[in-house]
């Protein structure tokens, strides 16, 4: 008379007497087994969806500055966020001798690149119409001067004339209205006053009658009084990351030119976001034809249905003075003629002909898409800044003056798979020489350079109180004063090397000097921990003062996203199945309440207490695991589904990051499906454990009560 | 031969809230094997109790019960119910099936929890039995289906299907209406005679007590009298 252990053969009547009596109250079964189920949906669907998100936004953040490490200067005040933080830029320590720094972890097993980096925002000046308009008049002026005498000159030049002479006509207006509201007093007042009467002058037979006469200080007077008068953005901020750019395009794979050419190496350069010449240096016109386009074709919308879209149609149509000013009459009436083909219309004016052009409906949208950039956009100038221009970008640097360095525009580059991302897209890569002038910090060196040239120069410090008797000597012939003065090329000779021409600088000084980080490139992507500590550990020995963090601490806000979601997905998930292990558990303890004879008379004819305790677990545990696979199923099926329809659409510029492209196809990952299984299984034996030792404890005496 | 009850000096008392309410006091009862005996008196009077602690579902407060030679008290809740699987049949009065399982499972399950038996020796056993007790054509109904004569000669069947030696049963006829319940207790009666199992069940019907070998009169908690009944199967005689 031995205890019998549960045996396999018992297997088969327990899992009978467990579906039977899951099936006998279908109701409870069906409450517990959906809230199962929606569980394991959401752990699936959520997981997959996280884990492309992840995926996604591991391949933008690393293929477009955060390489796999990032280091920075362990003194900085804030912590390095690529993308930038919540107050603009954060306050990095310089780290002043990068060169040693590369030096020091290149060396390190498994970096393959250490790239320098200085991500920073400066203002550029992008000039306005009446630069534009100048530009073109200024070359007519040159072509004449230079012998041209052509007709056609001669004819581009007084239709130039014209159109300059009618561009300061319309500002006129528009400022005099602006100023009719405004008090004449002051010395604010003053200016405007000066300013009317420049403008005067600009539009006065007098000064155009003059002008061939002589037109280079007559186009100084235009340049400099008529076109700062304009009120047209000719400031624009640009973010910029200053960088070794040849490493830069061999260390992130996604950059690519799209239009123009790489900066040279030893040259001078910038090449635009596409991303921001298309938001901040296109013609605003086009730039919302485009963003029409895509509203239609990518996100769905219709003019018809949406305001926003309604509304760009109605700027277009009403905004037309970018476009009529940048037209010179003859080009003017070249646009005229296309028009008037491409719209079939007997219109003359060019300005109702645009309008006609641009009063859009979703039915000849497309069409007129089409005329715009076939017919009208070759006769515009649609950015602001073009490939080949040199523009001026100003900041305040470290020294505490305004620093502003001319750098030429090599072309426009975008991160593939992130082109309409606003957080990639926006970045401009600038050469890191041109960086380190805007940055303005005086390295140790630099410093004692300076210092040595003043006292060569012979520059020494006075006070206020006796600079006339420094200056002058006090009394000492003029000429010995002379002597002292600053001789710059005696300077320049006695350091033994000559300046670098502007635009141009030697290769190796793009290592030596100052970065704010540095992105660290390894072999093997995967093996991220194992490079962090050994990067660590090689600048720790080289005395750096360095601080090392992966590519999703560098990232800031945007790299916590995933985890941050992953938190929200879990607490989601832990809620789901604490109110479910609740509710079972309360299904579970009613029906072991209403089976106690039942269990009873098991225990009396010889079932042992842990018998009793199994049949309950098997029955909990079947019903999570069916609902449970159910649910996985269910998940799997809308990954499917989302995938075969072509996945989520990135709708905003913020998605298009997170997604690291135009849509997010959610992978079935085997973790997300094993998490599913094994969170349902742990969930169903926690949830019955407590019925089923309630069930244990019932007595045989049950069984004996005669009370139905 | 040795009784295959021996109860000395039995008594059990509850407690409810604090008062102590005694069930059954100072109670010594032999039962040999063969007896078909009757335990009689009123609700109340203890015969549940008698039965209960014979049966091994619950335990004296002081006395000591033997059932085939092991005294209870010395036996922990698993030797108990091992005892229970092995030795006893038991025959209820609301009859207990397992409401989700066919009769023939019902029948089969106390095989299943001794786990000895192959299917083929449960298949073979478990069809005896429904012959035996007239129910063969309705092995794979559910207990929903029968009415309660059927469904306690199903139990029948159940208690006997592991060769218990003894059978205990409470008020088996209690439920059903006065025929039936003759035909129940002439079944019990037959097998008892066919395989000389022990059976002792309680009532307060004077007609089934009639079928009895011995009758057991019991009142307060205490035996009042014993009195032999014709009858009784081979070999049962004091």
């Amino acid at each position: 008379m031995t205890s019998v252990p549960t045996r396999w053969w018992q297997v088969g009547i327990l899992l009978q007497i467990a579906l039977r009596n899951l099936w006998a109250s279908k109701a409870r079964s069906a409450i517990v087994g959906g809230i199962i189920l929606m569980g394991a949906v959401l752990v699936v669907v959520g997981s997959s969806l996280l884990d492309s998100i992840d995926a996604g936004m591991t391949g933008s953040i690393q293929g477009s500055l955060g390489g796999h490490i990032q280091v920075y200067d362990a003194r900085s005040k804030d912590e390095l966020a690529l993308y930038g933080g919540m107050l603009g830029e954060s306050q990095l320590h310089p780290i002043e001798d990068f060169e040693k720094v590369k030096r020091t972890l290149a060396a390190v097993p498994g970096v393959k690149m250490v790239v320098p980096m200085g991500i920073d925002q400066a203002m550029i000046a992008t000039g306005n119409l009446f630069d534009v308009a100048l530009e073109k008049l200024r070359a007519d002026v040159r072509r004449i001067q230079a012998g041209d005498r052509s007709a056609q000159t001669a004819e581009r030049y007084a239709a130039h004339k014209a159109h300059f002479r009618r561009m300061v006509t319309v500002l006129d207006g528009e400022l005099r209205q602006a100023s009719a509201i405004e008090d004449e007093g002051g010395p604010s007042g003053a200016d405007r006053r000066r300013g009317r009467e420049e403008r005067a002058r600009a539009i006065s037979d007098g000064f155009w009658g003059g002008f061939d006469a002589d037109p280079l200080p007559a186009l100084e007077f235009l340049e400099n009084r008529i076109a700062p008068q304009s009120l047209d953005g000719a400031w624009n901020f640009v973010r910029y990351v200053g960088t070794d750019i040849d490493a830069f395009f061999r260390a992130f794979d996604r950059t690519e030119i799209v239009e123009g050419t790489r900066v040279p190496p030893g040259q001078r350069g910038i090449l635009l976001g596409k991303l921001y010449a298309e938001d901040y240096l296109k013609l605003r016109t086009a730039r919302r034809l485009d963003k029409i386009r895509d509203a239609r074709n990518i996100q769905g919308r219709t003019i018809a249905k949406d305001e926003e879209l309604q509304r760009w149609v109605r700027e277009n149509t009403h905004e037309l003075r970018d476009i009529l000013l940048q037209l010179d009459p003859i080009q003017a009436a070249e646009a005229g003629r296309r028009l008037r083909e491409a719209l079939g219309s007997k219109e003359t004016g060019l300005e109702k002909l645009l309008v006609q052009l641009l009063t859009t409906d979703d039915s000849n949208f497309a069409a007129r898409y089409r005329v715009f950039y076939d017919k009208v956009a070759p006769l515009l100038q649609l950015y602001v800044v073009r490939v080949g221009d040199s523009i001026t970008i100003s900041a305040p640097g470290k020294s505490g003056y305004v620093k502003s360095v001319t750098v030429k525009v090599w072309g426009f580059v975008q991160f593939r798979g992130l082109e309409k991302s606003a957080l990639a897209g926006i970045m401009s890569l600038l050469d890191i020489v041109s960086f380190r002038d805007l940055y303005g910090h005086l390295t140790k060196e630099k410093a004692a350079e300076i210092e040595k040239l003043k006292v060569e120069a012979g520059l020494k410090h006075v006070s206020r109180e006796n600079a006339e008797a420094e200056l002058f000597g006090g009394g000492a012939p003029a000429s010995e004063a002379r002597a002292t003065a600053f001789d710059e090329n005696k300077v320049l000779d006695k350091r033994g090397s000559r300046p670098a021409p502007p635009g141009s600088f030697s290769p190796d000084e793009v290592d030596r000097g100052v970065a704010l980080n540095a992105a660290v490139i390894l072999d093997d992507p995967r093996r991220i921990p194992q490079g962090l500590g050994a990067v660590e550990a090689a600048a720790k020995r080289a005395g750096l003062t360095l601080k090392v963090v992966t590519w999703q601490q560098a990232s800031g806000m945007i790299g916590q996203f995933v985890t941050l979601s992953r938190i929200i997905l879990y607490t989601a998930v832990l809620i789901i199945f604490a109110v479910a292990l609740v509710i079972i558990n309360n299904a579970m303890v009613m029906a072991t309440l209403q089976r106690v004879k039942e269990i009873g008379t098991m225990r009396a004819i010889g079932a042992q207490g842990r018998f009793v305790l199994v049949m309950m677990l098997v029955e909990t545990v079947t019903l999570g695991l069916f609902f449970g696979l159910l649910g996985a199923g269910a998940g799997m099926g809308i990954v499917w589904l989302i995938r075969a329809t072509g996945g989520i659409a990135a709708r905003t510029d913020a998605l298009y990051f997170f997604f690291s492209g135009p849509a997010l196809m959610p992978a079935l990952g085997a973790t997300s499906l094993l998490a599913s299984l094994v969170i349902v299984a742990l969930v169903s034996v926690f949830s019955g454990l407590y019925p089923a030792l309630l069930a244990r404890r019932v007595t045989p005496l049950e069984a004996m009560s005669s009370d139905d | 031969m040795p009784p295959i009850v021996s109860a000395r000096n039995v008594s059990k008392i509850y407690k409810l809230g604090k008062t102590e309410v005694p069930a059954l006091r100072g109670v010594s009862i032999d039962v040999h094997p063969g007896e078909f005996l009757s335990v009689a008196g009123p609700s109340g009077s203890g015969k549940t109790t008698l039965l209960n602690l014979i049966g091994c579902v619950d335990t004296p407060s002081s006395g000591t019960v033997e059932v085939s030679g092991q005294d209870t008290s010395k036996l922990g809740e698993r030797a108990l119910t091992d005892l229970r699987l092995h030795r006893i049949g038991f025959i209820f009065q609301s009859f207990n099936l397992v409401s989700v399982l066919t009769i023939q499972q019902n029948v089969e399950f106390p095989l299943l929890l001794q786990g000895s038996s192959s299917s083929r020796e449960r298949r073979d056993r478990v069809g005896a039995l429904l012959d035996a007790v007239g129910l063969s054509d309705h092995a794979k109904h559910r207990p929903s289906e029968l009415s309660g004569g059927q469904r306690q000669r199903v139990a029948v069947a159940r208690a006997l299907v592991t060769r218990p030696a003894l059978v205990l049963a409470d008020e088996p006829t209690a439920n059903l209406d006065s025929q039936t319940g003759a035909t129940i207790i002439d079944l019990m009666r037959d097998l008892n005679r066919k395989d000389g199992t022990t059976f002792i069940f309680s009532t307060h019907d004077q007609k089934i007590m009639s079928h009895a070998s011995a009758i057991v009169r019991i009142a307060d908690g205490q035996i009042v009298g014993r009195e032999q009944a014709n009858g009784a199967a081979a070999g049962a005689a004091t």
